[in-house]
């Protein structure tokens, strides 16, 4: 006998499935789920025409990746080039290499790297949650300040204030990072001696136990206090530099769009039916401007990427813009295409969550 | 107007909070700032800056700089440099070594009571094992011992026997390529004397050598930590419990070893130290051990101009050397042959190649070929101590213009233009050669059909005299014979030769004031090892 709750027979089993399988149709047939698992494939698709191209421009650069990674010596003995080609797979067709790396690819193996002799992967793992922790820390700065300076900027339009704020975003897009860099490590590290040194760490600190890879997360969950600090100051100043420019143009964008709302008409029903200033702002201006606001976030980050290489050559932080600069100078094959991979995942996604957050703010989005 | 004054103010409020809280936490994070290193005063920690080129520290597969440097301070090869005098091998592992009359045998007597890390001695068979591994992995330094072949005469001896007269042999084993390592427990981690040997994992994360520092932890990109190997008896006691080598670019380095943020800093150049408070650290500055030269082919389909004897008598006239020295800085020397200063074999600088404008002019009018314009191709992006490729080439092209010369610069990365280089395409080339030993045999590779010869186009049929020379220095084993030989072959190049030394690069070593011993070495940069405190 079965339980009350149970089906009594087979023909109630086969409706509970068909009920189970309807849901499953809804659910995949929900307009989001659908767009959802639309540009999830088209990502996919996206990502190994990524690997693609990085194979065939970095094939196509003139120059010998065995002379770039062995001397001079070692280079003119056939015997060791062709240990090396044969280690690396380099004394095969590029239309096999590619297929190799490929089906590689699918196993989450990356290759070896010519540079570090290490695993791409293991690589990576490093260089990644290194560069995600001082260009997070820089996005979330950038947005705070930025669209709060955009704000200020757009409601007190054409006052002191305003111009302070449009000063600041010029000098932020204009000034080269990589100078500006330059210029903090010397005057708040060096000269004014408020800042740590190069690096991630203290010399004298050792590595929280690994499970991000973010310092500041992995020291926490271990309870290291002290690396705690000592990671935070370290990401203080990199971090800084980096957000100045996003702040800029954060600030810029977001003056703009809020200038734009402000004189439409709804807002001007809203003051007049004698809603608080503050609620306006930011019922009514704040989330309409939201839309092109997010667009430039997510620029902003890809620009952030970009902008970590000149940074952390000056800061000595061991993340992916080091670590792509290195393998591009030593034709490091797997380790450009390593770079080009993890970069144009990071684009993909941050579009999909841009696209759907669209969505999320604007419910004519959801609806088209 | 939308925002009242009370809006406004709460928005300046939040404002002026999120800048005070960005400084706070700058602020907050000087705090530890200076934690991470001791001064230099022994026991605690050093810290190194360099700019790496760092691919591993297994012995047997390292052949960079910064492999050279950490592997120096975690293991120890049969023979050494003592004191950085390049001229006289000594023993470390080995307590006394013979070179047969025909340089064919070397024979090595191992000191005894030397202990690994582990505690484990020191024995003929880890010697046997770490050179034969050496040259069965078919690695980057893998050529020192081409034709070499290994073999235990007994417990405390080891036999090396050259298939051609090696003279450079005693010079060749003090590289830190050549490092003993622990058979027992590479073998145990995968190591193997053939092109199979999977070790290198392995000792990218443990050392097994008998220096005086183990490694604790390596990341190729950012830093290596060495600790006080505490079973150590060699000769130099390690004074830092620990030494963290960082990789650092030159203008941080500035800025950290004048804060006390590191205490060495290797990668300086003679403009960068001008500008160093020398109360707060000090300046070690001479040559070092590069020789930056230029490269005319001698291949007349690529290039009639630069194979033209007169035209190459031309452009040696037209150089002013000592114009060259300003642009590369404090310490930088003119070699006076293609043996840089510091090795064996080097000419005296009575011997160096001297401008003369006019002599430059006639030749070139003697040439034919004054209407040429050869292209100068050099790896831009390469500064070698400070010493930028771009801005040298810059130099030498309004030089030679001076003298009715007129070239086109050909600039590349390093990594594109290796190739043309190796492949002999360039009309001429400015490169550089670091010594693989400090031999004068290692600068062999410029004789006509050596290694640069080749890629001159300069084939040894070309110049059978320089070649006999040559050939005849290198079987040589008597000292004052094979120098005088090296002599002449290079007053030979220097005549009619298609390579022009120009510069030795400085080399400058920048440390704390309560730093001793960091003295540099063309193989290992510096010792670390024998790095000490006031």
């Amino acid at each position: 006998m079965s339980a009350p709750s149970e089906p009594s027979s087979a023909d109630g089993l086969v409706a509970e499935k068909d009920r189970d399988t309807a849901a499953g149709r809804d659910r995949a047939s929900h307009p989001l789920v659908r767009y959802v698992l639309r540009r999830t494939g088209a990502s996919v698709l996206l990502v190994v025409g990524v690997t693609l191209v990085t194979f065939v421009l970095t094939n196509l650069v003139p120059g010998d990746t065995v002379a770039a990674n062995l001397g001079q010596q070692a280079a003119a003995d056939p015997t060791i080039v062709a240990a090396y080609r044969a280690h690396y797979g380099l004394d095969r067709p590029l239309p096999a290499q590619y297929l190799t790396y490929l089906a590689n690819l699918v196993r989450g193996d990356l290759g070896e790297s010519q540079q570090t002799h290490r695993s791409v992967v293991a690589d990576l793992s490093a260089a990644v949650p290194a560069t995600l922790e001082i260009a997070i820390g820089a996005i979330v700065l950038s947005i705070l300040i930025g669209v709060g300076f955009g704000v200020v900027a757009a409601v007190r339009r054409g006052h002191l204030a305003d111009s302070a704020l449009r000063l600041v975003s010029v000098v932020g897009i204009s000034v080269p990072t990589f100078w500006l860099a330059m210029v903090a490590f010397y005057v708040f590290s060096y000269q004014l001696d408020i800042a740590p040194g190069s690096g991630r760490l203290s010399p004298a600190d050792t590595a929280p136990p690994t499970v991000t890879g973010l310092y500041t997360v992995d020291s926490l969950l271990a309870g290291q206090w002290a690396t705690f600090a000592d990671a935070v100051a370290h990401l203080m100043l990199p971090t800084l530099v980096l957000t100045l420019y996003t702040v800029g143009l954060l600030t810029r964008f977001t003056r703009s769009a809020v200038l734009e709302v402000l004189d439409q008409d709804y807002v001007r029903s809203a003051r007049a039916k004698g809603l608080p200033g503050a609620t306006v702002l930011l019922r009514y201006v704040l989330r309409a401007a939201l839309v092109p606001i997010l667009t430039v976030v997510g620029l902003a980050f890809g620009a952030l990427l970009s902008g970590t290489v000149l940074v952390e050559q000056i800061f000595s932080w061991p993340g992916m813009g080091s670590y792509a600069y290195q393998a591009a100078s030593h034709l490091d094959l797997p380790g450009v295409m390593g770079v080009g991979l993890v970069v144009g995942v990071i684009y993909v996604v941050i579009n999909l969550i841009v696209d759907l957050l669209y969505g999320v703010i604007d419910p004519r989005v959801r609806v088209a | 107007m939308i925002g009242s004054r009370s809006t406004r103010g709460r928005s300046l409020v939040l404002v002026a909070a999120a800048v005070l809280t960005a400084s706070g936490l700058v602020a907050c994070g000087s705090g530890s700032a200076g934690s991470g290193s001791s001064g230099g005063s022994g026991g605690g920690t050093l810290v190194i800056d360099s700019s790496f080129d760092l691919k591993t520290v297994d012995p047997g597969r390292e052949y960079e700089l910064t492999g050279q440097m950490l592997t120096k301070g975690m293991y120890e090869t049969l023979l050494t440099f003592a004191n950085n005098d390049l001229t006289k091998p000594v023993g470390d592992l080995a307590s006394a070594y013979t070179l047969s009359s025909d340089a064919k045998t070397l024979t090595l007597t191992l000191a005894q009571g030397r202990v690994f890390s582990d505690g484990t001695p020191v024995t003929a068979d880890d010697v046997v094992f770490s050179l034969q591994r050496l040259i069965g992995m078919k690695g980057n330094p893998s050529f020192l011992l081409d034709g070499v072949t290994v073999a235990k005469k007994d417990d405390s001896t080891v036999v090396l026997t050259s298939a051609t007269p090696n003279a450079a042999l005693p010079f060749i084993l003090p590289n830190p390529a050549l490092s003993v390592v622990n058979s027992k427990v590479v073998t145990a981690n995968g190591g193997s004397t053939d092109e199979k040997d999977a070790a290198e994992k392995y000792l990218n994360g443990a050392s097994a050598g008998s220096g005086p520092y183990v490694l604790k932890s390596l990341d190729v990109a950012s830093q290596a930590v060495l600790t006080k190997n505490p079973k150590y008896n060699g000769p130099d006691k390690p004074v830092y419990d620990t030494v963290v080598v960082r990789n650092v670019k030159a203008a941080t380095q500035v800025l950290n070893v004048q804060k006390g943020d590191s205490q060495v800093a290797l990668d300086l150049s003679g403009d960068q130290v001008k500008s160093l408070n020398t109360g707060k650290v000090t300046v070690t500055s001479g040559p070092s051990a590069y020789t930056i030269f230029l490269l005319l082919n001698q291949g007349a389909a690529v290039s009639p101009a630069t194979s033209n004897p007169q035209f190459v008598s031309a452009v040696k006239k037209a150089i002013d050397y000592a114009g060259l020295l300003g642009v590369a800085g404090t310490g930088s020397v003119q070699p006076a042959g293609i043996i840089p200063s510091l090795i064996a074999g080097t000419l005296p600088a009575s011997d160096a190649l001297k401008q003369d404008v006019a002599g430059a002019k006639s030749a070139l009018a003697a040439s034919g070929v004054a209407a040429q314009k050869p292209k100068l191709a050099y790896p831009s992006d390469l500064t070698l101590n400070g010493l930028s490729f771009q801005t040298l080439a810059e130099k030498l092209q309004s030089q030679l213009a001076a003298a009715g010369i007129a070239i086109d610069l050909a600039p590349a990365p390093v990594a594109t233009e290796l190739d043309n280089y190796r492949n002999g395409k360039e009309q001429m080339g400015l490169w550089y050669w670091g010594p693989d030993f400090p031999d004068p045999s290692n600068y062999l590779a410029f004789a006509p059909g050596g290694l640069i010869g080749k890629r001159a186009n300069w084939p040894a049929t070309a110049a059978p005299a320089i070649n006999a020379v040559a050939t005849q220095a290198g079987a040589t084993a008597d000292t004052a014979q094979r120098d005088a030989l090296y002599q002449q072959f290079q007053q030979s190049l220097n005549a009619s030769g298609p390579f022009i030394p120009l510069v030795q690069p400085p080399s400058n070593v920048v440390t704390a004031t309560s730093v001793t011993g960091a003295t540099y070495n063309p193989i290992w940069t510096v010792d670390v090892g024998t790095i000490g405190a006031k």
